[in-house]
């Protein structure tokens, strides 16, 4: 694994602008970095992080049909208990999953540990699967790679895949925040793939979702058979809206039986399920105000993009993201820090860190991020990467 | 190879020809039955199934559809005496009422292509319904863009058919030339909205 600096197409911005990709940069600041990219031999792919990838899933998805029977745990992991049932069945019906994302610490050598699952609502999407496949393919074109450059990248192969083979109640909705242009972009990504598997996929805004006799309706007033939210269960289950998910017949894309995967309370019960497993790093709830200590890291059970996350390194020195999700309960986590790379361009060091895609139950692609501290946020830039032995 | 055979987009990126669709609307033919007897009595066996699944569709449509009134006055005052009955959905002090159905409409029928909509239809057009048992197959499925609906007559007008939106359709029953749009079925009056988002306005990352 290294990172080689690199020029960056001409024109890409115009490219990105013409298919919808407007968050390339985001308050002035590169998001999408085609300055440099990230090399992997096919082992290092293979070995260190598709195999660990589909391990890891397997793991957490055994300790899925542990936790919807167990009190304790569905506690713990704070889901509401008018819930339980929902997720429960949800679990027990076998209501298909469509994708999460895993992010993993990995430095080239040894086991990848995992950090988080994103399993419920993971966006840099169509980065992974559209723009950095197109970045390869073009530079190979303009003879600044090699032609046997891979991608570990089959992200849209498997999404129109999962599509056509899941039987998704038709017309099916995707559906995001109004106003917000990533989640706008991820599910336009993820409409136009549906549609091209042949689906009568639309589009609906969350805020415009309508409620009527305990069954969720369209702008039309008709009942959504089936829904892809990108928009997290934590939040719906508190809303107005949350009790009329128990009541309505929508098929969820996530299903609700991953709030229990999205949440960060699921890396203590995998370091109690699985103690010592080579990809895993000791984690714990937190059962007291006991400070935290040299080497830890601190996340709520519910946060995204690294908000509200604490750490403190061997060192002693403390790294912290603000953030909305200060309101509910915490986990810790042994800290294993990202690598740092040099990035000569801004001449500068950087943490890297790699978003490893899960399809159904498939490895399908990495995505790359990296940021300025030990703490990757949403605002970490997206590099892309080849495999080249 | 560890990357997809091909990546493409078909929506996202901006064509010409994405917007013809919507461009202009043909008329379609339908045609209006005051009941599913009256329909099988002008049809082939075959058809007059149909007759029957559209207007059970129809039927399942009228308490979705239908005008609602806060009283049975109100409601007789737009559609006549005896012409109103109780609404399933309540208010707060009691049922809402609706006029009765006093037919139906469906799609041109007697080309028994039936409801195969094309399936890559840029835009709506078509609305394959979602509504559940035995009608979403059959009849729910709209021929040439219409869908199997009820109809109405007001008090003042007792010789015209409506739809549940007032738009008149018919002064007597068998075919008739419409513009799908107009006689598009709009079920959102009692939907509650925005029941879901208030977070993401509270907290302003969500993704992840």
């Amino acid at each position: 694994m290294k990172r080689v600096e690199t020029t960056e197409r001409p024109q890409w911005r115009d490219y990105a602008e013409s298919v919808g990709f407007h968050f390339h940069t985001f308050d002035g600041e590169p998001y999408w970095d085609e300055t440099a990219y990230y090399q992997f031999t096919l082992q290092q792919i293979e070995e260190d992080l598709e195999e660990p990838t589909e391990t890891l899933h397997e793991m957490a998805m055994d300790l899925v049909s542990e936790i919807v029977r167990d009190a304790e745990k569905l506690h713990q992991l704070a889901i509401p208990e008018m819930f339980w049932n929902h997720i429960y069945n949800s679990w027990t019906n076998g209501d298909p999953h469509l994708y999460g994302r895993m992010d993993l610490v990995y430095n080239g050598t040894g086991p990848a540990k995992l950090l988080e699952l994103n399993y419920d609502t993971p966006t840099s999407l169509f980065e992974t699967g559209f723009f950095q496949w197109v970045w390869l393919e073009e530079k190979i074109r303009r003879g600044e790679l090699p032609e046997a450059a891979d991608q570990f990248n089959s992200l849209q192969d498997k999404l129109e895949e999962a599509f056509s083979t899941l039987s998704l109640p038709q017309p099916f909705y995707f559906s995001s925040v109004s106003g917000h242009i990533e989640d706008k972009g991820t599910v336009d990504y993820l409409l136009d793939i549906a549609r091209q598997a042949g689906m009568d996929a639309r589009y609906i805004a969350i805020e415009d979702i309508g409620e009527q006799d305990g069954q969720f309706v369209d702008l039309d007033g008709y009942p959504i058979t089936g829904l892809f939210k990108l928009y997290p269960w934590e939040f719906m289950v508190q809303e107005a809206f949350g009790k009329a998910v128990r009541t309505s017949n929508t098929l969820w894309l996530e299903p609700s039986w991953k709030m229990l995967l999205s949440n960060k309370g699921i890396l203590p019960l995998l370091w109690q399920k699985y103690p010592e497993h080579p990809n895993l790093l000791p984690a714990f709830f937190e059962d007291s105000s006991e400070p935290l200590r040299n080497g830890w890291v601190r996340k709520p059970l519910f946060s995204r993009e690294g908000a509200n996350v604490e750490l403190i390194t061997e060192s002693g020195e403390k790294v912290q993201a603000a953030g909305p999700y200060d309101d509910g309960r915490y986990i810790r986590q042994a800290l294993c820090p990202l690598p740092k790379f040099r990035d000569a361009y801004r001449n500068a060091d950087c943490y890297t860190m790699i978003g490893s895609w899960v399809v159904g139950d498939s490895a399908a692609g990495i995505a790359i991020r990296e940021d300025n501290t030990l703490i990757t946020k949403d605002s970490s830039r997206f590099l892309p990467h080849i495999i080249l032995d | 190879m560890k990357r997809s055979k091909k990546v493409a987009l078909m929506l996202m990126v901006p064509t010409t020809t994405m917007m013809l669709a919507s461009c202009g609307e043909d008329p379609a033919e339908a045609v209006v039955f005051s009941s599913p007897e009256e329909c099988a009595s002008m049809v082939t066996q075959v058809a007059a199934e149909q007759c029957y699944a559209d207007f059970k569709a129809a039927q399942v449509l009228h308490p979705q559809v239908a005008p609602k009134y806060v009283n049975k006055s109100e409601c007789e005052n737009d559609f006549g005496a005896g012409q109103c009955e109780p609404a399933p959905q309540q208010h707060a002090s009691g049922s809402f009422f609706m006029p009765l159905m006093m037919g139906y409409m469906a799609g041109q029928m007697f080309n028994r292509q039936g409801g195969a909509a094309p399936a890559q239809q840029p835009q709506q057009q078509e609305r394959p319904v979602g509504t559940s048992g035995a009608v979403a197959g059959t009849a729910a499925n709209p021929r040439n863009g219409v869908r199997a609906q009820p109809l109405y007559k007001s008090r003042d007008d007792r010789g015209t058919f409506r739809t549940a939106n007032n738009t008149p359709v018919a002064r007597q029953t068998g075919p008739v030339m419409v513009r799908p749009s107009q006689v598009q079925p709009r079920a959102g009056q009692f939907a509650q909205r925005g029941g879901f988002g208030a977070q993401a306005a509270a907290r302003n990352s969500y993704g992840g």
